[in-house]
């Protein structure tokens, strides 16, 4: 399919773009400072541990592309990764308790769609009402205790390696190169920007924005899904409030990367950026041993700096 | 976008609509007073619909200036950590100084001074208010933590703690604090100039600015607000708990929100009101009251809750659709 | 128009170069000294009792002559952090680990790659379900919780209404503790169990379970709280409804010993966090100096009350750790 880039695609401009510039600096601040930082060790870490958010972000570029957002995603992510867990141990298989997760990430994904698209509630409502469901069943479907003892497989899903590059990061590109042809090389991508900036047109090619914008939340739901088998993993048990509120750091990453909430922008590297940007910056802060509250402030001042210089560009 | 013809919504609360989407939501709340006096009959004990209304309050405090942000399409996340954040410098301030005086203004120092600065990144460094308020959320909380250490301050004087836990004939005290802030806010926002282009701004910014509202001064005034409501709302909770924690705003954003939108104020801007907020924090609350009276299970109660915000936006926006 | 737009890239450039540089000076300052290196995880930073325990690691470690690096979770109670954290620790290679796991099921593959660096690891406060550690200390939830409730009902001569304001869901301090308070319930015949509902160890929260409670019972003798913060919260509930009841909690914090002082809390019981930090660390230095150690320190149940509150009195950053032999003394 011959990529059709709408004018409004963005891509960097002159001047780079605020996540560029804060990752550059990161690099080269934690580089200095903190000398196990360049080792390849580190690096892979930083990578593995980035794959969740990663996996998170990529969707939510997506719908915050259709003007929307989802709030639930660490809410259906800890559902998810606790059905992996259920169905693991109890099948003893891993592509089952998979399966079984990215289905009801789906279903989730599925009634998102249809709640913002077919009902017209703001996304931000209908999202957070599925927060609550899902956080709810979570807790009821483990009764607030970790669930244990899931077969071998599942943890391999981690700490295995392909060609000596832990699986996580293969797993990360691979979903990367995956929705970066989903968006920018089929007609399907088309869409997306057009639910973004011109959802008429849609509705005048005889498409249905609502089957659109369905499907968008659906994909954003399955991700959760295979992202819960990736928490799961990581964990080797499936918690109850491990993946709450990951949501949010989604969507600063995917605004910090600069794709903006309102005009159907979306840069999907920008989105993979603002994800490395803020592993870097835990993981330097860690290596560096800073206290706590300083870590914590960081992070705020990290988006907010990305997004002011994001500001500032355009605004020459 | 094409905002450019968007219709602008009419503001004033007693004309017909929006005045109805109000019955509504007061029918609502009655319904669910019904029920549940039906299951349970602590419900209707004096002391517990006291309880109602004291956590009303308290609710009702942060979701009101949140509730002028929403209404210029903007959102603040950083109240719950601004109430922490406020509480604490208030209650070291009553501490040291012994003045409990002292502590409200501090609070309301901070919590303005935040809000200031929420304002200043959304309205002159056009930052999206979802990400500004997001990063001040982490910084207040690091503030916070480094300030506290893992402290807590406690014990305040009982004159004070009157504020938050006392009774004024017969009524809990911060139901009073609502009622005169329920009567500011309504007017403030219905039959003021600043209120009006408050409206104005969130339904059509483009034409708000053509007419000539000064944009950057009624954001930094609505973000300020919202910061200042923060701030007095710590107080309220200094008294309540008789404590201060670097963690107590952690869980008061998310419902905070969840009022306002319950109340019928639209993300988008433009339309609904600081009454309608007053009805969604009193449906919340009544709801969480239930659910504790009821023993239900507390796995239930965020399944419950957002069931509760999908259906009353729901049934809002299928009212507005038919009406337009 | 161009040689404008220049100047502002210069200026723009010059501000990055300068904040790179600056931020650059600000960590480098942040740089360590060489010796022994223990690394601390505490669970968050809001929890008075983790500060203790992190006081009590940096007294130790003091006399000892190590350093400590403190490593907690920038969202409370975050999982997937503390186990990032450990992967980034490991990295930099600590000499020794005092650990105290978020979750005590899910943090087991941390500990399997803490162990796998061959790091030697203590484990305090929750026990962890795996992995390999050179030793445990801890508190024994149940035991105190016993022992507290015990007092408690001593106190009302073994008779009368009670309820039990639970913590976390799934954390084991909470399972623990909550059976110690059931089955010290189970001893006394005459005391009657009125309902058992979760707080989450949030003072708010219990304020207003207890609230509702005081609706459902006319009549409360007895409140069994899963920690201090919640105890506290029960006493404001029953000071606004104007009714009274005796109180326990746990932790023994300063407030609660205040309120003991007070005669507003009955009891406390003791969970030493600063103890556990000092002998935690002082483990991890003796192991790493190849002096000899024990497995498990498990510290003597002891019930905070008003016959014996003055020593905690003292605050945590004016305690002095134990020796290592006096701490020998302390396990049961």
């Amino acid at each position: 399919m011959a990529e059709t880039a709408p004018a409004i695609s963005a891509h960097p401009l002159r001047r780079p773009p605020g996540v560029a510039i804060v990752l550059t600096l990161l690099v080269v601040v934690f580089a200095a400072a903190a000398p196990s930082f360049i080792s390849s060790t580190n690096i892979a870490n930083v990578l593995v541990q980035s794959t969740l958010l990663l996996l998170l972000s990529l969707p939510m570029t997506l719908v915050i592309m259709t003007e929307g957002l989802d709030l639930s995603m660490g809410a259906v992510l800890t559902l998810t990764s606790i059905i992996v867990a259920i169905v693991s141990l109890s099948t003893g298989s891993m592509a089952l308790g998979l399966l079984a997760a990215v289905t009801v990430g789906t279903v989730f994904g599925l009634a998102n769609g249809y709640l913002v698209a077919g009902l017209n509630i703001p996304p931000f409502v209908a999202t957070l009402g599925t927060l609550g469901m899902a956080q709810g069943l979570a807790l009821i479907a483990s009764d607030g205790q970790s669930v244990v003892g899931i077969p071998r497989s599942v943890t391999e899903v981690y700490l295995a390696s392909l060609f000596s590059v832990p699986l996580p990061i293969v797993i990360g590109v691979v979903a990367y190169l995956a929705f970066h042809g989903l968006l920018y090389h089929t007609r399907f991508g088309t869409y997306i920007f057009a639910l973004g900036g011109n959802r008429e047109a849609l509705t005048y090619a005889g498409l249905s924005p609502t089957k659109l914008l369905i499907a968008v939340y659906a994909i954003s739901g399955a991700m959760a899904g295979f992202a819960g088998l990736l928490m799961t993993a990581r964990m080797n048990a499936g918690h109850p409030t491990a993946g709450l509120g990951l949501e949010f750091d989604a969507i600063a990453a995917v605004a910090v990367g600069g794709t903006s909430f309102e005009r159907g922008n979306g840069w999907l590297l920008g989105t993979a950026l603002g994800v490395l940007a803020v592993g870097v910056l835990r993981n330097g802060l860690n290596l560096l041993a800073l206290p706590s509250s300083i870590q914590v402030a960081s992070v705020g001042a990290l988006v907010i700096l990305a997004l002011f210089f994001d500001g500032l560009r355009s605004r020459s | 976008m094409t905002d450019i013809v968007k219709p602008v919504a009419p503001a004033r609360a007693f004309l017909s609509d929006d005045f109805l989407q109000i019955l509504y939501r007061l029918l609502a709340a009655l319904m669910i007073c019904t029920m549940l006096a039906v299951s349970t009959e602590s419900f209707l004990y004096l002391a517990n619909i006291l309880n109602v209304l004291r956590q009303t309050s308290l609710l009702f405090f942060i979701a009101s200036g949140l509730t002028l942000v929403v209404l210029t399409a903007g959102l603040d996340l950083s109240v719950g950590a601004n109430v922490a954040l406020s509480a604490c410098v208030a209650g070291t301030v009553i501490h040291q100084s012994g003045q409990p005086v002292l502590g409200v203004f501090a609070a309301l120092a901070t919590g303005a001074t935040v809000g200031v600065l929420n304002g200043a990144m959304v309205a002159a460094l056009r930052i999206p208010s979802f990400i500004a308020t997001y990063g001040m959320l982490w910084v207040l909380n690091g503030l916070t933590y480094w300030y506290m250490a893992g402290e807590v301050i406690h014990g305040f004087p009982p004159a004070f703690r009157q504020i938050g836990s006392g009774y004024l004939l017969g009524l809990p005290t911060p139901v009073y604090l609502l009622v005169i802030f329920l009567a500011i806010g309504a007017i403030f926002a219905q039959r003021t100039v600043w209120g009006q282009e408050i409206y104005a701004i969130g339904a059509n910014p483009t034409a708000a600015q053509l007419s000539g509202i000064p944009m950057s001064r009624r954001l930094l005034l609505v973000y300020a607000m919202s910061g200042t409501m923060a701030g007095l709302a710590s107080v309220i909770f200094l008294a309540r708990l008789n404590s201060a924690e670097a963690d107590i705003g952690e869980s008061l954003t998310l419902p905070a929100i969840a009022a306002v939108l319950i109340g019928g104020t639209s993300l988008f801007g433009g339309v609904g009101s600081v009454f309608g907020t007053f009805v969604g924090a009193l449906i919340l609350t009544l709801v969480l009251n239930g659910m504790n009276l009821l023993a239900v299970n507390s796995s239930w109660q965020p399944l419950v809750t957002g069931v509760i915000v999908i259906l009353a936006v729901w049934l809002d926006t299928k009212a507005r659709r038919r009406r337009l | 128009m161009k040689s404008k737009e220049r100047e502002r890239d210069m200026r723009q450039g010059i501000i990055y170069v300068g904040l790179a540089g600056l931020v650059t000076a600000f960590v480098s300052t942040a740089a360590w000294a060489d010796g022994e290196t223990i690394a601390v995880f505490t669970k968050n930073q809001t929890n008075p009792y983790f500060q203790a325990v992190r006081v009590g690691a940096d007294a130790a470690a003091k006399v000892l002559n190590v350093k400590t690096l403190h490593y907690i979770p920038t969202k409370p109670d975050s999982i997937p952090e503390q186990m990032s954290q450990i992967e980034d620790v490991v990295v930099k290679k600590p000499d020794a680990i005092v650990f105290t796991p978020v979750d005590y099921k899910a943090l087991v593959p941390g500990v399997e790659k803490i162990n796998a660096a061959n790091i030697p690891v203590v484990n305090i406060t929750d026990r962890s379900s795996a992995g390999k550690f050179v030793a445990f200390v801890g508190a024994d939830d149940y035991n105190t919780a016993l022992e507290t409730a015990r007092y408690l009902l001593k106190t009302l001569n073994g008779k009368g209404n009670f309820i039990i304001l639970e913590g976390v869901k799934g954390a084991l301090t909470n399972t623990d503790r909550v059976r110690g308070f059931n089955d010290a319930l189970k001893e006394n015949p005459g005391a009657k169990l009125l309902a058992s509902q979760p707080g989450n160890y949030q003072r708010l929260q219990a304020l207003q379970v207890m609230e509702n409670l005081l609706q459902s019972y006319p009549q409360i003798d007895g409140v069994l709280a899963a920690n201090d913060a919640m105890a506290m919260g029960a006493i404001e509930a029953l000071e606004g409804a104007n009714r009274s009841a005796k109180v326990i909690g746990f932790n023994g914090t300063k407030e609660a010993v205040d309120a003991i002082k007070a005669g507003k809390l009955l009891a406390s019981g003791d969970y030493n966090g600063f103890l556990q930090g000092c002998i935690g660390t002082i483990i991890a230095a003796r192991t790493l100096r190849k002096q000899p150690v024990v497995s498990e320190i498990l510290l003597k149940p002891i019930v905070v009350s008003k016959d014996n509150y003055q020593p905690y009195e003292t605050p945590v950053e004016s305690r002095t750790c134990p020796s290592w032999e006096q701490a020998l003394t302390l396990g049961k």
